[in-house]
Order: structure tokens, then sequence, then C-alpha cells
């Protein structure tokens, strides 16, 4: 004999609940990577803070435009980004695309030369970063290199995913990437260069 | 024969990027290869930006708070 009616509708409202609640352990099982990604798109803790709640609070609302099987991770990051631009806590422009004289040997050549040694290893190169430096000089490329360059080079995301967040051609990502990376070196070779000015 | 008809230093400079990211063809890697294979100021060039990568990577990490990930958890939907 088959369902009644109201049988049926039971039976859906609880399929619909055990999906919602699998979603919701989903996402926030993704909540750590989601956050690290967040909090190099904005300049502070602070808002990251505020945009991973209200795109939780949107996500959880609006789970059922989700297509399981798809990357959660970008669907969520997605949210957040347009979130980011709607709120106005960034002011969209257009991207800089004055001329750059360094390119990509640029930071290198800087921060051998300050080591004053003939022919360093890169190791002995690198040391002259610091963590702090590469913060600081990551928060000064603006947003639509930095957007790319969190997306795929510290999110992971591939150049397609990052064109889906951002909404934005691939061909655009991956100039921007370009154009930013060169861009994040050159602030690093400034701070770089600097610090080593004054410690010695 | 090389195939590079500029300074093949700055040729193999434009490549870096691409070549990190997987992202030539069979001839243009192949010629990024070839050079590298002979040239070890580009070869500390591009095993010093593997490693930058990786390091901009660490450093811009930084955890969720406890707090945050509480309020997250207190978003769900409550059971009825």
């Amino acid at each position: 004999m088959g369902e009644t009616a109201p049988e049926t509708e039971a039976r859906k409202l609880a399929e619909d609940a055990r999906d919602r609640v699998r979603f919701e352990e989903e996402a926030l099982d993704l909540a750590d990577q989601v956050y690290r990604v967040a909090r190099r798109l904005v300049s502070s803790k602070e808002e990251a803070e505020d945009l991973m709640q209200e795109t939780y609070a949107r996500a959880f609302r609006s789970w059922k435009s989700y297509q399981p099987g798809t990357n959660l991770r970008a669907w969520l990051l997605r949210i957040l980004t347009n979130l980011n631009i709607d709120r106005g806590r960034r002011v969209q422009r257009a991207p800089d695309m004055q001329p750059l004289e360094e390119g990509d040997y640029f930071l290198y050549n800087k921060l051998e030369e300050a080591t004053r040694e003939p022919n360093p290893a890169e190791e002995r190169v690198i040391e002259r970063l610091s963590q702090d430096d590469a913060v600081s000089a990551l928060s000064a490329v603006p947003h639509d290199f930095r957007d790319a360059i969190v997306l795929v080079d510290i999110g992971d995301f591939s150049y397609n995913d990052a064109a889906q967040i951002l909404d934005i051609p691939v061909g655009t990502v991956m100039s921007r990437l370009h154009r930013g990376r060169r861009i994040l070196k050159r602030e690093l070779a400034e701070r770089a260069v600097t610090d080593g000015g004054n410690s010695e | 024969m090389s195939g590079f008809a500029i300074d093949p230093c700055d040729k193999c400079e434009e490549l870096l990027q691409p070549f990190l990211d997987r992202d030539l063809n069979d001839e243009e890697r192949a010629m990024a290869e070839e050079h590298l294979s002979l040239c070890e100021y580009c070869r500390k060039r591009y095993r010093f930006e593997e490693e930058l990568r990786r390091f901009v990577r660490q450093a811009a990490v930084e955890e969720m708070s406890p707090d945050l990930k509480t309020k997250l958890a207190g978003l769900r939907t409550p059971l009825l």
C-alpha cells in the first residue's frame, strides 16, 4: 500500500532536515580553510570574523541552492567575496595597470645584494625575509591582485575556481596573479632591504 | 641550439611564473628546462621562487579563534 499525503509530506520534511544537517556539518568542517582565505581578503581580524558570520548565516539560509558534489569551499568563498563587495568594505576600482619596471628576479637580486656575500645560497637569501614582512607586503598589494594571490597561492584554488569566485574570466585571474606576485615581490624587497639596513 | 631569440636569462625570467604554475606548452617547457640545466643564475632564482611561495603561504596563515568557531556552529538551524 502507498503512502498517504501526510506521510509523504512527513518523509520529505525528514529528508530535508537530514540533508540540511549534513550540509551544515560539511560547511562547518571547512570553516578553518575558509577563514584562512577570508583573513587575507580583508585587512583586519574583526572584519574577517564579521564576514565569516554573515557568510555562514547566508549559506545556512540558502543551503538548497548549493549543488551537492560541487566544490563547497568555492561556493562559500563566492558568498563571502560577494558580501565583502556588497557591504562596501572594499572600493571597487579599475586595476592599477601602470607598467611595472621590476621583473620576477627583482626580489632575489635585491636580497642577494643585501647579504653582501659573493654568490650566496638561496637559503641565505630567503632568510632576509621575515613573516611580518610577508604579511604586511601582502596587505599592501591592491585588492584586485591580492584576491587572485590569496585564492590561488594561499587558498589553493584552481584558476577556474578563482574565476568563478571572483566572477571574472580565467585569463583575468591569470594576469592579475602574475602581476600581483610581482607587486608582492616589490613590496617584499622594500621591506626586507629596509630591515636589513636597520639591523646592520 | 637554444630556442631563445633574446637574452636567454631574460626569457627564462619571463617563463618563471608559468613554469612553476605548470602552465607552459611542451615547447616552452623544454626551452626553459634546457636553459635551466645550463644556467646556475636562473636555477637559483627558480628555486628561490618556489621557496618564496611556500614562505608567503605559511606566513599568511592565521587560525580562526575558538570563539568564532562556536559562533558559527550557533548559526545552524535549530532542530525541531
